[in-house]
């Protein structure tokens, strides 16, 4: 989107990169699934990585959230270190990944599911949380009812999220993400399976959210990616390929070679 | 079924699923709650009339108090946190130990030893627990019962006595036994009535407790954790903590239950500590409904019951076992999960009944 472009590279120059990886390498024993990725990633932008399967998106994922430690290299998150941080701290501090497939708390109902992930910052081991009783974790719950709302599932809010439709759970999926309060969120495929109408209210909801929260998106989905990124990350083989604008990555030659050129995408 | 499939579905949590299936609601409905009252009700009146005409069956309901409470400690981490404990006998026998040692050497004031008791079980607990959060599933079950016939081997072997070079702790293979019953500021609670009330009190608070601790924001987590693990952690809770902190919880009442049944029974024994304990236990469960915390009170009722009446034929265990068996085809989610199905809708309870002799055929025929 333009507007979102034009917002974002006034502001990127001047301001502190929101996350930064410097040489970020994984290994899987003998297999190199992310290989000196260095990236920068600006507070207020939409960032997407693209790549074929394989190319190494999700390793990305699991080591900006904490799922895996890094075999060598630097995450800095705020200017801060976080390689090596548990998960739990991660998601505390402001990152926080919605998943492809909708991974949340079936039998428990669509409040219930917003309510916990909104529910950790207000709780911890203290006498009145075991004591009290949940729904007395009044700011939980007003966070959950508005989230609710913003992803329009306030109709079904007392319904188990195994009932959901296909479409309903994956706003579920986002707005458990939500909840969290995230400075820097992570979207794996938001609009994976879904038909041209979902796939629009889709994107609606990420542009929405991307008003204020940074964003990065890995998509296959080029024409969304085209048109929403502010920068495109390139990935093949665990490597990062290139990065930049939409434009400059339609006419990387490597990018064509590698990956665009195939047309199979 | 074979007896190591529904271990893997117990481990799983297909088990657990079935149990969750029409929950999602806070633990013990208001009508629920209205029903422990009635109950609780019944038995304080039913008391004094049982101790003038059978002593007997006053206790027999001591006992199944006692196991109610144990069952519901364990409910608590399998059925709410869905962590198969398989070593909850454990903390109970610790427990039990620790007030047999207090009540010998020190006091029978019960003020004194209870607490003590909860704490031993909640020590026991957190040291069982710290190396067993970090596996799943069998391996967890499994970490739990090592554990467990670790402390069982030495309270039989009498370990404590061996290291500090005294004579004797733990009473080896004997056990301890001639355990005075509680006082409390001189008032006897030796009498089978008195102990009752104290049972009585006791396990109706502790399932208050718990009850509320699981309705809390702590407990919520819980029963996330048992929903999926995984994506807890990624929405910002520690969930080793949570289940390690849960584990030892659920220990301390599993120590109050040791600690309720030694004096009662006199005796500390090492079989306090079997895994034949922990077995048992998950029988209840299974009987009574998982995760519904009134269910297991309900399955040590039967299995209790059962014991007693059965006692005199040898084989009671048959019978116990066939029980067992057609509960869990005919009423995987326990006798409580059968009663609620059957308050709400009853036509759908026989629907049901029909539908899981059908798959049982049909799993018999694969």
């Amino acid at each position: 989107m333009s507007a979102h472009t034009n917002h974002s590279t006034t502001e990127q120059t001047s301001r502190q990169p929101i996350l930064e990886t410097e040489g970020l390498t994984k290994k899987f024993g003998t297999l190199t699934a992310v290989n000196n990725v260095s990236l920068t990633v600006s507070p207020d932008t939409i960032s997407s990585i693209i790549g074929p399967n394989g190319a190494g998106k999700t390793t990305l994922f699991n080591l900006f959230t904490g799922a895996f430690g890094p075999t060598r290299g630097e995450i800095r998150f705020k200017g801060k270190d976080i390689a090596g941080t548990s998960p739990h701290s991660i998601v505390r501090q402001g990152i926080v990944r919605s998943y492809q497939i909708t991974n949340f708390f079936d039998e428990l109902t669509a409040l219930e599911n917003i309510r916990l992930a909104a529910q950790a910052p207000y709780t911890g081991f203290r006498a009145r949380d075991f004591t009290k009783h949940y729904t007395a974790v009044d700011q939980a719950m007003e966070d959950a009812h508005r989230i609710l709302e913003r992803i329009e599932l306030d109709h079904v809010a007392e319904q188990t999220a195994s009932s959901l439709s296909y479409g309903q759970r994956r706003h579920l999926e986002i707005g458990i993400s939500l909840a969290s309060d995230p400075d820097l969120l992570l979207m794996d495929e938001p609009t994976a399976g879904m038909s041209p109408e979902e796939t629009n209210e889709a994107v609606e909801l990420v542009e929405e959210i991307a008003a204020d929260t940074t964003l990065i998106i890995i998509e296959h989905d080029m024409e969304i990616v085209m048109d929403i990124s502010d920068q495109i990350n390139v990935m093949n083989d665990g490597e990062l390929l290139a990065s930049g604008t939409a434009d400059e990555i339609r006419n990387d030659e490597r990018v064509q070679k590698a990956y665009l050129g195939t047309g199979d995408e | 079924m074979k007896a190591s499939e529904y271990l893997e579905e117990l481990a799983d949590g297909t088990v657990l699923d079935r149990a969750a299936a029409g929950s999602g609601s806070e633990v013990l409905s208001s009508s629920q709650r209205v029903g422990v009252v009635i109950i609780a009700a019944v038995l304080v009146v039913f008391a004094p009339i049982a101790d003038a005409t059978s002593p007997f069956w006053l206790n027999i309901l001591t006992r199944i108090l006692i196991f109610g409470l144990l069952a519901v400690s364990l409910d608590f981490i399998f059925g709410y946190a869905g962590l198969l404990s398989f070593g909850h006998a454990a903390m109970y026998g610790t427990g039990g130990y620790a007030a047999a040692w207090l009540i010998s050497e020190v006091t029978t004031n019960a003020l004194v030893v209870l607490p003590l008791s909860i704490v031993v079980g909640c020590g026991v607990a957190a040291f069982i627990g710290w190396f067993s959060v970090r596996a799943r599933g069998i391996y967890f079950a499994m970490l739990t019962l090592a554990f467990a016939q670790v402390f069982y081997v030495v309270i039989l072997t009498d370990l404590p006595a061996q290291v500090l070079g005294v004579e004797t702790i733990t009473g080896a293979d004997d056990g301890l036994f001639g355990i005075a019953r509680y006082g409390v500021f001189g008032i006897e609670l030796g009498g089978g009535l008195p102990y009752f009330y104290l049972t009585f009190g006791l396990v109706l608070a502790s399932f208050a407790v718990l009850v509320r601790v699981a309705n809390s924001p702590f407990g919520r987590v819980l029963q996330a954790i048992r929903e999926n693990e995984d994506r807890v952690e990624f929405i910002g809770y520690n969930v080793q903590r949570y289940k390690l902190i849960a584990f030892t919880i659920s220990g301390g009442f599993a120590g109050l239950a040791g600690g309720l049944y030694v004096p009662f029974q006199s005796v500390a024994s090492p079989g306090l500590l079997n895994w034949t304990v922990s077995g048992e236990l998950i029988v209840m469960l299974l009987l009574g409904g998982l995760g519904t915390f009134w269910g297991p009170i309900l399955g040590a009722g039967v299995v209790i019951f059962l014991e007693e009446q059965l006692a005199g034929f040898a084989t009671w265990e048959i019978i116990l076992g066939t029980v067992f068996v057609v509960v869990v085809i005919f009423a995987p989610r326990g006798i409580a999960g059968s009663l609620e199905t059957l308050a709400s809708d009853p036509r759908a309870a026989v629907e049901r009944t029909k539908e899981a002799l059908s798959s049982y055929r049909e799993s018999i025929k694969r």
